[in-house]
């Protein structure tokens, strides 16, 4: 992980709203599905994929990612408290500051590795916006809920009651249902499915099988 | 050109059960010993009523034989070679290792083919292989478990070991074919045409394998994985070709009849002891096939697990629990499984949180470790799980979301893959037996009685999706 040795000032942005400083959106174009489906993917493969011109027989080639970390690895915070490997990894942590010589993170970086870690340090950005969890939602709000749910199902869909009441579209599905709204929209989307080409058909279910395959480390 | 290696060319190893000091094993082959009379090459194997009349009339000598007698085995270089190749201990005897390569297919006899040995041996290799896997991966869930067990011993991986061992299958069982070939009916392929008629095998209508009549076999049933545990073999498979509820334990073993002597008391004393001779007799004609010609056929791959079990067993009888254990640390553990790649997660970013929920670790939070491409048409995502500040897992990802589930999916992945410190594992087989022998032969087992049991962590559970 050598990119977090620079400081986050050198490494090249990632939050969209900075990248659009130097990307030009107007001058984006769309490029032809022939050329994005075909010409696109004729790429130059590794030399690792290539036969090798020093092995003359059959060999094994194993080639993993460089920094993908062994799921055999149980991380500290996984042990149980009477495994002795815990106390290996606390006294290693609480030996220095200096990083740690392995190349994989342990625990979550400092902004620069050289400041000690303090309680309110730049953390590793987060994916998805971090929320806690407020439990303020009252039964009386509840039945609120469910009765506007119930008058008008169009106009107060699960997104405006969790913008109303500051909840979850979750919590909202937890409270109140309607399914006839619901197997309305089934069946509109069912329309729209029909119209779908063979290209888009096969494309949504090949996205689908592929997501299968994020559980399967595959 | 025989291709085998012997480790010495004479078949020595065939003495040992002679001598007698391994009463065990004697009393296995004595029941061998006695009914495998060599019965004359002219006779064609006898029907089953003939059998059934040789049975009460003639002596035991003149049963046929469906498969080589075990006086060929001492001279087939075959087995000799198999012997040595597998380093296998001289207390095994040739003949033994004849048997095991007989089938039941070949010879229904229990007392000739090898089922009673894979019985046995399935047990003995379910039993290392289940604790080898819980003792070093406490946490694996149920399911994995299952297939991680089938993977060790299941029947591919047998019949694969099998064939690497060098063991042939012959194409047809009989008395006059070389015994170190796996004695076994063949089933007839599903593609293949039916004689005289236009039909393939496989689309004749077949009548439903017998089950054991539990209820876990109703087409409604739901399998569940309590289930698996409760009802089904050591895979988590159905147990197929179970007898039925009401079967005999063995051939000849006496069936008591539900007793409804308040109805018999008052109608005739007379006929109750005939009833209770009747159901207590012991010599009734056997049950289950008795002819070659009866047995169902069977494939090559069951045929070589039974095979590999039976091997297994036998070992055990006759040369002890060590030497068994030696050939399933050999042959069976030495088989790299990869247990990581057995774990297919539906909702692993759900899990994760509920599992970090039970163990009162903080939620776990998806970081942004370093990307690369975010705009072109390949981007990398590397993404971390953490709770707090520790790292819990991390992976890469051609979108945000991908890389994030991936790298919950690792999180959970080294949750259950972790294993204990080599020095803290001790399996219940290491340890069971070192009391008596320590207490026996005092000091003569020093080694071994330093070696005491310890407890061996157990988990609570998995995370139930």
């Amino acid at each position: 992980m050598a990119s977090t040795l620079f400081a986050r000032t050198l490494r090249p942005s990632i939050t969209a709203a900075e990248s659009t400083g130097y990307i030009c959106q107007s001058c984006r174009r769309q490029e032809s599905t022939y050329r994005r489906t075909r010409k696109a993917l004729r790429v130059k493969p590794d030399p690792s994929f290539l036969p090798s011109k020093t092995e003359t027989q059959d060999h094994i080639i194993f080639n993993p990612p460089s920094s993908a970390p062994s799921v055999y690895h149980t991380p500290s915070l996984f042990l149980p408290q009477d495994d002795p490997r815990r106390r290996v990894h606390t006294r290693a942590s609480s030996a220095g500051a200096n990083p740690p010589s392995t190349p994989g993170i342990s625990r979550v970086p400092s902004a620069t590795a050289t400041v000690p870690p303090t309680k309110d340090r730049t953390l590793l950005p987060s994916v998805r916006p971090t929320y806690e969890k407020k439990y303020h939602v009252t039964p009386e709000q509840v039945e609120e809920i469910r009765r506007l749910r119930q008058e008008d199902p169009r106009q107060w869909t699960r997104v405006r009651l969790a913008e109303r009441f500051e909840c979850s579209q979750f919590f909202i599905s937890l409270c109140c249902s309607a399914p006839e709204v619901k197997a309305e929209h089934d069946k509109a989307l069912e329309e729209i499915k029909k119209k779908w080409g063979r290209r888009k058909a096969e494309a949504r279910e090949a996205r689908k099988e592929r997501k299968k395959l994020w559980g399967m480390d595959a | 050109m025989s291709p085998f290696i012997t480790r010495d060319g004479s078949p020595t190893t065939g003495t040992a059960a002679k001598t007698g000091s391994y009463p065990t094993a004697m009393a296995v082959s004595k029941a061998v010993e006695e009914d495998y009379e060599p019965a004359p090459e002219s006779h064609p194997p006898a029907p089953v009523e003939q059998v059934l009349h040789n049975r009460s009339t003639r002596h035991v000598a003149e049963r046929p034989l469906y498969a080589p007698s075990h006086r060929k085995a001492l001279h087939s270089a075959k087995l000799a070679a198999l012997h040595a190749r597998l380093s296998l201990p001289s207390k095994l005897p040739l003949q033994t290792l004849a048997r095991c390569l007989i089938d039941s297919s070949a010879d229904p006899r229990p007392g000739y083919n090898n089922a009673p040995l894979a019985i046995l041996g399935q047990d003995l290799l379910g039993y290392y292989t289940a604790e080898y896997i819980l003792c070093h991966y406490p946490r694996l869930p149920m399911a994995i478990l299952f297939a991680a067990q089938y993977a060790y011993v299941g029947n591919a991986t047998l019949a694969a070991m099998r064939s690497e061992w060098g063991v042939e299958t012959v194409g047809a069982p009989g008395q006059e074919v070389e015994p170190g070939l796996l004695q076994l009916k063949r089933l007839m392929p599903g593609n293949a045409m039916l004689e005289g008629e236009n039909i393939r095998v496989r689309d004749m209508p077949q009548a439903r394998r017998l089950g054991s009549g539990r209820r876990n076999e109703a087409f409604d049933y739901r399998r569940g994985m309590s289930s698996r545990v409760v009802y089904d073999d050591q895979f988590g498979d159905l147990q197929t070709g179970l007898p039925p509820n009401d079967a005999r334990p063995f051939f000849g073993a006496p069936i008591s009849t539900p007793n409804t002597t308040s109805d018999v008391e008052g109608t005739s004393n007379e006929a109750q002891p005939q009833r209770d001779a009747s159901a207590l007799s012991v010599h009734d004609p056997p049950e289950g096939p008795q002819t070659v010609e009866d047995t169902e056929p069977t494939t090559v791959e069951l045929a070589s697990a039974s095979f590999v079990r039976a091997l297994a067993g036998a070992l055990y009888l006759h040369a002890g629990a060590t030497a068994s254990k030696t050939f399933h640390k050999d042959h069976v553990l030495s088989r790299h499984v990869q247990l990581h790649t057995l774990f297919h997660f539906t909702h692993p970013t759900r899990d994760l949180s509920n599992l970090c929920k039970r163990e009162g670790f903080e939620p776990p939070v998806a970081r942004l470790i370093s990307e690369t491409g975010r705009l072109s048409r390949t981007p990398v995502f590397v993404v971390g799980v953490f709770s707090g500040e520790e790292k819990l897992g991390e992976a890469a990802g051609a979108s945000l979301n991908e890389a994030r589930i991936r790298a919950a999916a690792a999180a959970l992945r080294s949750w259950y893959l972790y294993s204990p410190p080599e020095t803290e594992i001790c399996l219940p087989s290491d340890a069971e037996g070192l009391a008596s022998i320590s207490k026996g032969r005092g000091k003569a087992n020093h080694k071994e009685a330093n070696m005491p049991w310890k407890p061996q962590m157990i988990d609570i559970g998995e995370i139930i999706t």
